[in-house]
């Protein structure tokens, strides 16, 4: 019997480099998100992290050639995405940097908290925040990248540019900070 | 008070992003541009057959058709007299637009590395038609005109026009060398005549299924080094 089963990402990319445009579709629907994000951590705003996820996701299907087949294509395309995003935020000069805030508080009968979501109360999520702002901008980008979009090291190193090495240094440090920033006795 | 970490982790599903866009449409609709050259064959197809009836529309004193040669959804039909020169300076380019608007309205536009002094959008052709002009309307240094494969034009030029062909991107194009009359069917299927009619120095390419015209006064060297600057 042949059960039918969707395509793995492999599939797909293999299907892409030989000019399968269905299946580059695929590829982008299930990625936009996470570009998308961290696009928007490193160039600011949210016009430009569109374009550079849309740019990001042309100039990857042009290189595909040069990827290489097994690899996670993840890491791969968040590089090629994040640089855009850097180059967009170079061209506009040095802005103000990008200030997270809390999404507006859902009513209480909305959907079922996460099994973590009464870990948090919302002052605590505001006091991790405003810890969170007040980090220098490599450090805050390398904690947003790890933890609130959850992303690897290997990753952030490729989001970011810089090495893997370089990744684990400046998140132990920033986590320092903020240990003592917010206060923690658990450093 | 659980480890920092996590808490990190859960307030990411706290923090406001702004809403992801769908760029899936946009993506798609940017890629054949450089990879889809082996499909002009079916609109090579579909030139020659809409082009019997636009040749058969050309009053009798152009008949003569002495070779023709495709390019995108344009075809060079070499006749043995032109017809009578238009009036030079009526040139019809449509609206003036911003860049920013011509990009929206026509996804798949290519721009050169030397930024254009005006955009024109026109309406003239299915699928629509873009002209991108350095220098003033009165006064055309470049003019490089696009439009989608659908289209279809005609070339007309005289029996001691040099053609060359040649090679773009793995596109194929053609460089002209003298007057020519550019003929078009506009959307009521209408055959016209362009009344542009610039210095005689053209580059004819095509790029997946759009279809670019340079026309000034230039040399085949520069023109062939700014179309293969176009993205």
């Amino acid at each position: 019997m042949v059960v039918s089963r969707p395509p793995t990402e492999e599939e797909l990319v293999e299907r892409a480099k030989r000019g399968d445009e269905d299946a580059y579709e695929e590829l982008v629907r299930a990625h936009q998100g996470i570009a998308f994000r961290t696009a928007y951590l490193v160039a600011g705003n949210a016009a430009d992290a569109e374009d550079a996820a849309q740019e990001g996701f042309v100039k990857a299907y042009r290189a595909l050639g040069r990827f290489r087949a097994g690899s996670p294509f993840r890491p791969w395309l968040l590089q090629i995405v994040a640089n855009e995003a850097r180059n967009r935020r170079r061209s506009a000069g040095r802005r103000a940097a990008l200030a997270l805030r809390a999404a507006a508080e859902e009513t209480s009968g909305g959907a079922a908290p996460s099994p973590e979501g009464a870990l948090l109360g919302a002052e605590e999520r505001n006091r991790l925040l405003a810890a969170l702002n007040a980090l220098r901008e490599e450090e805050r980008l390398v904690i947003s990248c790890r933890y609130l979009l959850e992303l690897s090291e290997e990753e952030t190193a490729a989001a970011l540019g810089v090495r893997r090495g370089t990744v684990k240094s400046r998140t132990s440090r920033a986590l320092a900070r903020l240990r003592v920033e917010l206060g923690d006795s658990d450093a | 008070m659980p480890e920092l970490e996590s808490r990190l982790r859960e307030l990411g599903r706290h923090v406001e992003f702004p809403p992801t866009p769908d760029l899936a449409p946009a993506v798609r609709s940017r890629l054949g541009k450089r990879r889809s050259w082996r499909r002009p064959a079916a609109i090579a197809i579909a030139v020659v057959v809409v082009a019997l009836g636009a040749v058969l529309a050309v009053p009798p004193a152009r008949t003569a058709i002495l070779e023709w040669l495709g390019i995108g959804g344009v075809k060079i039909v070499r006749v043995e007299e032109l017809p009578p020169a238009p009036a030079i300076g009526n040139l019809d380019l449509g609206r003036s637009v911003t860049p920013a608007e011509a990009h929206r309205r026509a996804p798949w536009l290519l721009e050169p590395a030397d930024r254009p002094d005006a955009i024109y959008l026109s309406a003239s052709i299915p699928g629509g038609k873009v002209s991108l002009l350095w220098g003033t309307p009165e006064r055309v240094r470049l003019l490089l005109t696009e439009f989608r494969g659908e289209a279809f034009l005609e070339k007309l030029i005289q029996p001691q026009t040099k053609v060359e062909l040649v090679e773009i991107d793995g596109n194929r194009g053609a460089w002209l060398e003298d007057n020519h009359v550019l003929i078009y069917r506009d959307r009521d299927g209408l055959t016209r005549e362009d009344t542009a009619r610039l210095v005689g120095r053209t580059l004819l390419w095509q790029r997946g299924d759009v279809t670019l015209r340079l026309e000034g006064k230039i040399s085949k060297k520069q023109a062939l080094r700014i179309a293969r600057s176009a993205r």
